[in-house]
């Protein structure tokens, strides 16, 4: 999952907790607020009533000769009320309770208060009721739920701005950077803009890497090129010797034989060498890709210098080229050298009286060709690294080669963009299935 | 023939200088490019062998400069920088060949017999080997004045490779690497050659005997002419 996408479904669910659990406390709040809103209007009331009755008397409220002051509002949702007390009690509360009104019942919330007046006890009853109270409640909710959906959005929102402004050079990044076949990419560095000092380091850091890769390849490259080329100059000289020694009249035959078997170890030490050197100067890009021939002409020029191989194991040449098309710029003396060493391995891994089919097909905008052969096959373990230099399979040791004929094949496809595909089987043979993309 | 052979590394020009006097060749030798751009300035040489990476001077640059004061010469690049821009540029410059180290002597050889043909016509290209006629302008084989078809063009090569060389064994290396030399591939001990020489005697047996086309047990093959 992208950071992009964790960070947000991070801000969305959080938020949504937190909106779930207001909505679940609303009312408890919004009820416990009122309650407390109305029990200070309830105080100060009673104050109020305390206050009168100081200042003017008790009289204000209760007539001589009448023991209890009550007075109503129209809709009977508040009402005072003093009489006498006489249980003689102190009380000063707040609770819920029941009051019949004339006719009603009605649900109070109700503070008692007694106080003294005239060497009198008096009991100060103060109600609001408890529906004016809860008419309240429903409104203040609605409006607290719509501020907070609101401000969550934004909250949101702008979230999601800010963190696509922030996260955007990493984008750049991976993008333009880490991403397929871009990794590693020896182009030129060129810094992705960011405020970030993280995305700073991680630019420059992955920078670095590229670079210290880039140097070891080109190192690796130079050395064996140079090494390559080193090599030759002693490996003529040992030739040049091995030859004049062979023309002596003074040398015995026996000896000759001995001189024949120097210039084979010789020649060993030669095509891995020429073979390296190739290899580089592919890796190096210094082969040119101006020529253009045609899939038929080029199998059969390699089919010319192999067929005498045919004959030791009296193996049959099937070449079935069903639609022919010019190759164009490509180098064909790589081309025919990746041939040749394909058909040369499927001569060399086949078994007596096999065959070898080589096939041209076009497949949409690929181009295919397919070597066939009914040879040793190749076990799934070692598929993987077939291509890999100086890697010699067990099967293959009795052969005398040295690991590079694959490796070649796969520098010259690489350079021309060939795909290679092998599929093979133990003991039924391999394919090597060749895709020119002819877009 | 006079031979110029310019090249640093000691143990081979000796081993050149051993092997073209042994053909009837007269070899100078420089080890450096300054004794040689002094010679070519004085002598005339009918081969001039360049090594291009000489320490001292720009090999390319060499056979500018001898190519103004030994405009007939025949020139051969001799290296081992096998880059192909040089082998371009050498051959842009008036170079007759190009030779990558490491070469074989034969081959080299075989270069200055066909430069030598091409540049001073020799004419004598029909060889006469027992019964048969071989036309190595038009690369035929003639038994009883027709042409035996059935030689292939690689048949042929090793054929005219061995009458080159006539009287002298060629080991099969020598052989395949004529053939298959500019092949890269992980081969290095192939008895291919043998098959084609078998082919090839099947085919001319079927006219005449081609005893001239001996086998050297060991170590190659030999085609005798007396001379």
């Amino acid at each position: 999952m992208k950071l992009r996408t964790k960070l947000t479904l991070f801000n969305t669910i959080s938020k949504l907790v937190i909106v779930t659990l207001f909505v679940l406390l609303l009312p408890v709040l919004i009820k416990n607020l009122n309650v407390n809103y109305t029990d200070t209007r309830l105080r100060k009331q009673r104050d109020e009533v305390l206050q009168t009755v100081r200042r003017q008397g008790i009289g204000s409220y209760i007539q001589t000769g009448e023991s209890d002051y009550a007075a109503y509002t129209p809709i009977k949702d508040v009402y005072v009320s003093i009489e006498e007390d006489t249980l003689g009690e102190k009380l000063d509360t707040i609770q819920n309770e029941k009051r019949k009104v004339e006719a009603d019942t009605i649900a109070y919330r109700i503070l008692s208060h007694n106080f003294k007046a005239d060497r009198k006890n008096y009991l100060l009853e103060i109600g609001i009721s408890l529906d004016s109270v809860n008419e309240r409640t429903g409104p203040l909710q609605s409006i607290a739920f719509i501020v907070l959906v609101g401000m969550i959005i934004l909250t949101i929102v702008a979230d999601q701005l800010y963190s696509d402004y922030i996260l955007r050079p990493l984008g750049i990044i991976i993008k333009t950077k880490l991403v397929g076949n871009k990794f590693p990419n020896f182009g030129t560095f060129k810094q992705v803009e960011t405020s970030t000092d993280d995305f700073q380091h991680l630019d420059l850091s992955i920078h670095q890497m590229i670079q210290t890769i880039e140097s070891t390849f080109q190192k690796e490259r130079e050395f064996i090129s140079n090494a390559s080329h080193e090599l030759m100059t002693p490996i003529s000289i040992l030739q040049s010797k091995i030859e004049n020694m062979f023309e002596e009249e003074t040398v015995a035959d026996e000896l000759k034989v001995r001189l024949l078997e120097m210039q084979r170890i010789l020649n060993r030490l030669k095509s891995i060498t020429k073979t390296l050197l190739l290899i580089s100067q592919i890796e190096n890009d210094q082969f040119l890709k101006e020529d253009n021939i045609t899939v038929s002409a080029l199998l059969q020029e390699v089919y010319d210098e192999i067929s005498i191989r045919l004959q030791d194991k009296n193996l049959s040449f099937e070449m079935a080229v069903h639609d022919d098309i010019t190759l164009t710029k490509v180098n064909k003396f790589l081309l025919f050298n990746l041939f040749f060493n394909l058909v040369n391995n499927a001569i060399k891994y086949n078994r007596e009286n096999g065959t070898i089919t080589v096939e041209g097909i076009k497949e949409g905008n690929n181009y295919v060709v397919n070597i066939i052969d009914t040879g040793i096959g190749i076990s799934t373990t070692d598929l993987p690294i077939i291509f890999n230099r100086f890697k010699k399979l067990k099967q293959a040791l009795q052969q005398d080669s040295f690991g590079l004929g694959l490796p070649i094949v796969k520098s010259i496809a690489d350079f021309h963009h060939i795909k290679i595909e092998v599929i093979s089987e133990k003991g039924v043979g391999s394919m090597f299935k060749l895709v020119f993309n002819l877009l | 023939m006079n031979v110029l052979i310019i090249e640093d590394e000691k143990a081979l020009a000796r081993e050149l200088e051993i092997f073209l006097s042994n053909n009837n060749y007269i070899c100078e030798v420089c080890f450096d490019g300054t004794s040689a751009s002094e010679k070519v300035a004085i002598n005339l040489y009918d081969f001039i062998l360049i090594d291009l990476g000489l320490p001292d001077y720009e090999g390319l640059d060499l056979l500018k400069e001898a190519k103004k004061s030994n405009p007939e010469a025949a020139y051969i690049i001799l290296t081992a920088r096998a880059e192909i821009n040089d082998r371009i540029k050498g051959l842009d410059m008036g170079a007759d060949d190009y030779l990558a180290k490491p070469f074989s002597l034969l081959e080299l050889q075989s270069r200055m017999q066909a430069i030598t043909r091409r540049k001073f016509g020799l004419k004598n290209n029909i060889i006469e080997l027992g019964d048969f006629l071989v036309n190595l302008t038009d690369r035929v084989i003639i038994h009883d004045g027709t042409e035996i078809a059935s030689i292939t063009k690689k048949e042929f090569d090793l054929i005219a490779y061995l009458i080159l060389h006539k009287n002298r064994t060629v080991t099969r290396n020598q052989l395949s690497e004529h053939i298959w030399g500019s092949i890269i591939n992980d081969d290095y001990d192939s008895n291919y050659i043998d098959a084609h020489i078998k082919n090839i005697r099947k085919k001319l047996n079927a006219h005449a005997s081609p005893e001239w086309l001996e086998t050297v047990r060991g170590l190659g093959y030999k085609i005798k002419i007396s001379t």
